[in-house]
C-alpha cells in the first residue's frame, strides 16, 4: 500500500516538477542503453541532488539522437548524451554529424563481448554462419581471423570470409540468438549481462561452447588485457594464439583493434557540451555515484562489473584508442565493410590523428 | 494484500489507457519507466501490476473501437468493421457485450494453456524457424488481400504501398537510408502509431463530420443489450474460438507482432461464414466476435516465448522485458523458469484481472455507448488531441506532427479511392519481416528446402488455398476501406 502511494506521489511530482538534467538516449524505451541509462538515473539524480530523467530519441543505428544532440542539444547545460558501442562505430565509417573530440567527457564504461558456438560446430570444415546486427563488425573480424588463420592482408581476409563466412543480415541481438539456438547460425555474441543469462545455461547443457572475448582496455598500459568477468574464456589473442601457434598480427588485425577499441572502450560514455559549465559538477556526481555501494550494486548486476573513466580519465581512454586512428587501419576497416561485408561505409580521413 | 491492491490499481490505470484511442499496452507500460525504483523492494508487485494493466488496457481497446469508430489500439482496429455499424444501429452495449465476453473467455482459455504448460512451447517455438516465418508471412498477406478486401485489385495495390511505406528507413542489408528523402527523421522508419493514428482514425472522424447530422438509431435496454452480447458469443462461440486460435499461434511466433491478429482473425471470420443474412462490415455480430477472440489469446500467448527466451512476442513485450530486468527478473533464464513465486504472481494476477476488468468493463458498457450519441463537436478534439499526443510519443520533436499530418492525408485519400486501410496496415506492419526473411531464407536456404518441413509446406498450402478460394469463391467480402 504504501508503495502504492510512492508511485502516486512520484508521478504526481514527476509531473508537476521541472525536470533538471536529462540523459539522451540514442534509442527506443527497452534497448540495452535506455535500461542502463534508466537503472542509472536514479542514483545520478541521488548523487547530483537534483532531478535526472531519461529521453529517448530514437532513429536508424542509434545516429539520429546524437545528431540532434550534437546539432542542437548540447548548447543546454543540463542535456547529457548517454553514448553506446554503436554510436562509436558508426563514427568510425557513418556518415554522422557527431564527433566525440567535440564534447566534454564526463564518464565511461569501458565494456566487453565474449564470442559463443554451438559445440556441433567444426571451426575446420563447417560454413561459418553468424547473425547481423549493428556493433559486430570486431566479432566478425575476428572470427574471421580465428577461422582463416594468418593471411598476408586484408583482401586475402575479404576472400576468405567470403568462402567461409555467411553473416545474415537484418537480425535483431534476439532473432540472432533465438536463430542460434534453433541451429541455423552456428555462433552468438552475447554482453556480460546477455551471455550470462542466455548461453551460460546453453554452455552447461553442452549446446554451445564459450569460445573467446575481446577483453578490456588498461588505460595503464594501453593493451588489451583480460576481463574479469569472462576469466574462464580466454581473450582473442589467447584464442588465436592456442589455435594458429602465433600472436594475431598484420593490417587486418591493426583494423580489428581500432573498431574493437572504439566500440567496446566507449561502450556507455556520458558527453556533455565542450564548455558546459556544470561538467565538473557532472563528474563528482559520478564519483560520489560510483562510491555509493547501494548504486554499485545496481549498476554491476545491470551491466556487469567494468571499470569507469571518469573525466580526466575518460579524456585519457578517449585519447589512447584516437590514436588507434590510423591510415592504414582505417582504410583496411572501411574495405572490410564494403567490399567483405557489403555494407555502406564511408572514409574517413579526417579522422586520422585526431585526438 | 499488497499484490491485489496493485493488481486493482493496474486494472484501473490499464482500462483508463484501453480507452483512449490508439494507445494499447505498450503505451501505458512505457509511462512506468520513471517509477521503477518503486518495485524495486519487491519486483513481483510490477508482475502483478503490469499483467493487469496488459489484461485491462486489452480489454478497455473495444470501446473506441466499437463506438467511436477509431481503434482504441493496434490490436483492435478490425472490431471497427462491424462493431461501428452495430453501434449506429442502437446495438453498441450488445457489440460491446460480444466483444468483452469473447476476448476474456479467450484469454482465459489461452491464460490457463500458456501459464499451466510453459515449458512445453519450448520444442514448439524452436521448430518456427526461418522457413516457416516466410511461409506464415505469405499466409497473412494471401489473407488479408484475397479474403478481407472487397476490392482484392485494389488490395494488392494498398499492400503494396503498405511494404513500400514500411521500407522507408534503413535498409537491412546494406545499413544505408533509403527512400527518406535525405530526412534523418525517416531513417529509423514511420512509426505504427502515426499510421493508425492518421490511416485509420482520423477519416473516421472526418466521416463523422460528415454524417454528423444523421440520426442515430438511439440505444435502448443496456442489460438486455449486454446480455444479447452474451448469447451472441456463446452462439457463435466457434467463430470466437478460431479468432482466438488464430490470435495464439501470432503470439507465440516471434517477431510477427500482434498488430495484425485481429484483422487475420477477422478475415478467417469471414471466410468461414460465407453466406450471411447480414453481410460483413454492416454489423455482423460475428465479425466482432471473431476479431476479439484473437485479442486477448495473442496477448496471453506472446508471453510464452518472452518468458522462455527472453525474446519478445509483442511489441508491448519489449517494454515488459526491459522493466522486469530492472526490477531483477531476468525473463528467458532458467532461474526465471523455476520461480514457482513469478508464476504464481503472474498468473493470479492475470486470472483476476481478467474477472475484475470484465466486471468493470460490463459495467461501463452504460455510459460508454452513450458516446455514440454525443455531438460531434463534443468528442472530435478531445479525441484528435489524444491522436496528437500518441502520435508524439516517438521523440515529441515538430517530425512526429509532420509525419501525423502525412499520415492523416494518405488515410483521407485512401478512403476517398477505396484502397484497403487493413491490407495496408498489414502491409506496413509486416513488410521490415518480409525483407528480413526473405533475405535471410535465400542466404541459408536453398528454394525449395521449405517443402522438406512440414509446418512450412502446411502454413504455403493454406496461403494457396486462401487465394484460390479468395478470386474464386468467396462472395461475403467486405466492404471496410
Amino acid at each position: 500500500m504504501k508503495q502504492l502511494f510512492a508511485f502516486i506521489t512520484a508521478a504526481v511530482l514527476a509531473t508537476a516538477a521541472q525536470a533538471q538534467y536529462r540523459l539522451i538516449v540514442p534509442q527506443a524505451p527497452g534497448g540495452g542503453t535506455s535500461v542502463w541509462a534508466t537503472v542509472m538515473a536514479p542514483h545520478l539524480s541521488r548523487a547530483l541532488g537534483e532531478p535526472v530523467i531519461v529521453e529517448h530519441i530514437p532513429g536508424a543505428s542509434d545516429i539520429p539522437g546524437f545528431n540532434r544532440f550534437h546539432n542542437e542539444l548540447q548548447k543546454d547545460p543540463k542535456t547529457i548524451m548517454v553514448a553506446h558501442g554503436g554510436n562509436a562505430e558508426s563514427f568510425l565509417t557513418d556518415r554522422v554529424d557527431y564527433n566525440y573530440g567535440d564534447y566534454a567527457p564526463v564518464a565511461m564504461v569501458n565494456l566487453n563481448i565474449a564470442v559463443s558456438r554451438r559445440a556441433d560446430f567444426d571451426v575446420e570444415k563447417d560454413h561459418i554462419k553468424f547473425g547481423s546486427t549493428s556493433g559486430r563488425r570486431p566479432d566478425v573480424m575476428a572470427i574471421v581471423m580465428m577461422a582463416c588463420g594468418p593471411k598476408p592482408n586484408t583482401d586475402a581476409y575479404i576472400a576468405c570470409y567470403k568462402q567461409r563466412m555467411t553473416f545474415v543480415k537484418g537480425m535483431k541481438p534476439t532473432d540472432a540468438r533465438l536463430a542460434a539456438l534453433r541451429g541455423e547460425l552456428n555462433i552468438t555474441r552475447e554482453t556480460f549481462v546477455s551471455h550470462k543469462k542466455f548461453i551460460e545455461p546453453e554452455v552447461a547443457k553442452g549446446v554451445f561452447v564459450d569460445w573467446f572475448n575481446h577483453g578490456v582496455l588498461d588505460l595503464k598500459t594501453g593493451r588489451i588485457v583480460q576481463d574479469a568477468n569472462f576469466a574462464h574464456m580466454p581473450t582473442f589473442e589467447q584464442a588465436y594464439r592456442a589455435r594458429w601457434k602465433q600472436a594475431p598480427q598484420g593490417e587486418f588485425y591493426d583494423a580489428y583493434v581500432l573498431v574493437k577499441s572504439y566500440r567496446d572502450v566507449l561502450q556507455k560514455s556520458l558527453w556533455v557540451g565542450k564548455n558546459n559549465p556544470n561538467a565538473d559538477r557532472l563528474r563528482d556526481a559520478v564519483r560520489k555515484m560510483l562510491a555509493d555501494p547501494e548504486a554499485r550494486v545496481e549498476i554491476i548486476k545491470d551491466g556487469g562489473n567494468y571499470e569507469w573513466f571518469v573525466g580526466n580519465d575518460m579524456a585519457q581512454a578517449y585519447k589512447t584508442i584516437s590514436q588507434r586512428v590510423t591510415e592504414p587501419a582505417l582504410k583496411n576497416l572501411y574495405r572490410f565493410t564494403v567490399d567483405g561485408m557489403g555494407l555502406e561505409a564511408v572514409y574517413k580521413p579526417e579522422l586520422i590523428g585526431k585526438k | 494484500m499488497d499484490y491485489a491492491i496493485w493488481t486493482l490499481a493496474g486494472i484501473v490505470y490499464g482500462f483508463v489507457m484501453g480507452l483512449v484511442p490508439v494507445a494499447g499496452a505498450a503505451t501505458a507500460l512505457i509511462a512506468l519507466f520513471p517509477f521503477i525504483d518503486v518495485f524495486r523492494a519487491d519486483p513481483y508487485i510490477l508482475v502483478c501490476f503490469s499483467t493487469a494493466i496488459v489484461v485491462a488496457s486489452t480489454i478497455g481497446d473495444s470501446f473506441a473501437s466499437v463506438v467511436l469508430n477509431i481503434p482504441g489500439a493496434s490490436g483492435s482496429a478490425a472490431t471497427m468493421v462491424d462493431g461501428f455499424p452495430l453501434a449506429q444501429q442502437g446495438q453498441a452495449g450488445r457489440a460491446l457485450s460480444a466483444a468483452i465476453t469473447t476476448s476474456v473467455v479467450n484469454g482465459a482459455i489461452w491464460g490457463v494453456l500458456v501459464f499451466a504448460f510453459l515449458p512445453v512451447y519450448a520444442t514448439w517455438v524452436l521448430n518456427f524457424g526461418i522457413p516457416e516465418m516466410m511461409m506464415f508471412l505469405l499466409l497473412a498477406f494471401c489473407s488479408v488481400v484475397f479474403v478481407n478486401s472487397q476490392y482484392w485489385f485494389r488490395g494488392i495495390l494498398a499492400l503494396a504501398l503498405g511494404v513500400f511505406v514500411g521500407l522507408i528507413g534503413q535498409d537491412p542489408i546494406t545499413g544505408a537510408a533509403r527512400f527518406t528523402g535525405g530526412w534523418d527523421y525517416l531513417a529509423a522508419g514511420v512509426q505504427l502509431v502515426p499510421i493508425m493514428a492518421g490511416i485509420l482514425a482520423f477519416p473516421e472522424l472526418v466521416e463523422a463530420y460528415r454524417r454528423r447530422r444523421v440520426a442515430v438509431t438511439p440505444v435502448t435496454g443496456n442489460w438486455a443489450q449486454i446480455v444479447q452480447g452474451m448469447r451472441d458469443s456463446w452462439q457463435h462461440r466457434w467463430d470466437g474460438l478460431r479468432g482466438g486460435f488464430v490470435g495464439a499461434v501470432i503470439g507465440i511466433v516471434p517477431g510477427i507482432g500482434g498488430n495484425i491478429a485481429d484483422w487475420l482473425a477477422y478475415g478467417q471470420t469471414v471466410a468461414a461464414n460465407p453466406r450471411e443474412s447480414v453481410p460483413f462490415g454492416t454489423g455482423n455480430i460475428k465479425g466482432v466476435i471473431g476479431a476479439e477472440g484473437a485479442n486477448n489469446a495473442q496477448k496471453a500467448t506472446s508471453y510464452v516465448p518472452t518468458i522462455l527466451f527472453g525474446v519478445p512476442g509483442a511489441p508491448f513485450e519489449v517494454i515488459i522485458l526491459a522493466l522486469f530486468m530492472m526490477v531483477g527478473l531476468e525473463l528467458g533464464t532458467p532461474s526465471l523458469l523455476a520461480d514457482t513465486q513469478f508464476f504464481a504472481a503472474i498468473g493470479l494476477s492475470y486470472a483476476a484481472a481478467l474477472v475484475i476488468t470484465f466486471v468493470l468493463a460490463m459495467l461501463f458498457v452504460r455510459w460508454a455507448q452513450r458516446a455514440i450519441n454525443l455531438p460531434f463537436a463534443w468528442y472530435f478534439w478531445p479525441v484528435m488531441a489524444v491522436l496528437i499526443w500518441t502520435s508524439a510519443q516517438y521523440t515529441g520533436y515538430w517530425e512526429d506532427y509532420a509525419v501525423f499530418a502525412m499520415c492523416c492525408v494518405l488515410g483521407l485519400a485512401m478512403r476517398e479511392f477505396k484502397l484497403s486501410r487493413a491490407a495496408f496496415i498489414i502491409g506496413f506492419a509486416l513488410s521490415d519481416q518480409l525483407e528480413k526473411i526473405w533475405y535471410q531464407y535465400h542466404m541459408l536456404y536453398s528454394t525449395w528446402d521449405f517443402a522438406t518441413r512440414p509446418i512450412a509446406v502446411t502454413l504455403c498450402v493454406l496461403a494457396i488455398t486462401v487465394t484460390v478460394w479468395g478470386l474464386f469463391f468467396n462472395r461475403s467480402r467486405i466492404s471496410y476501406i
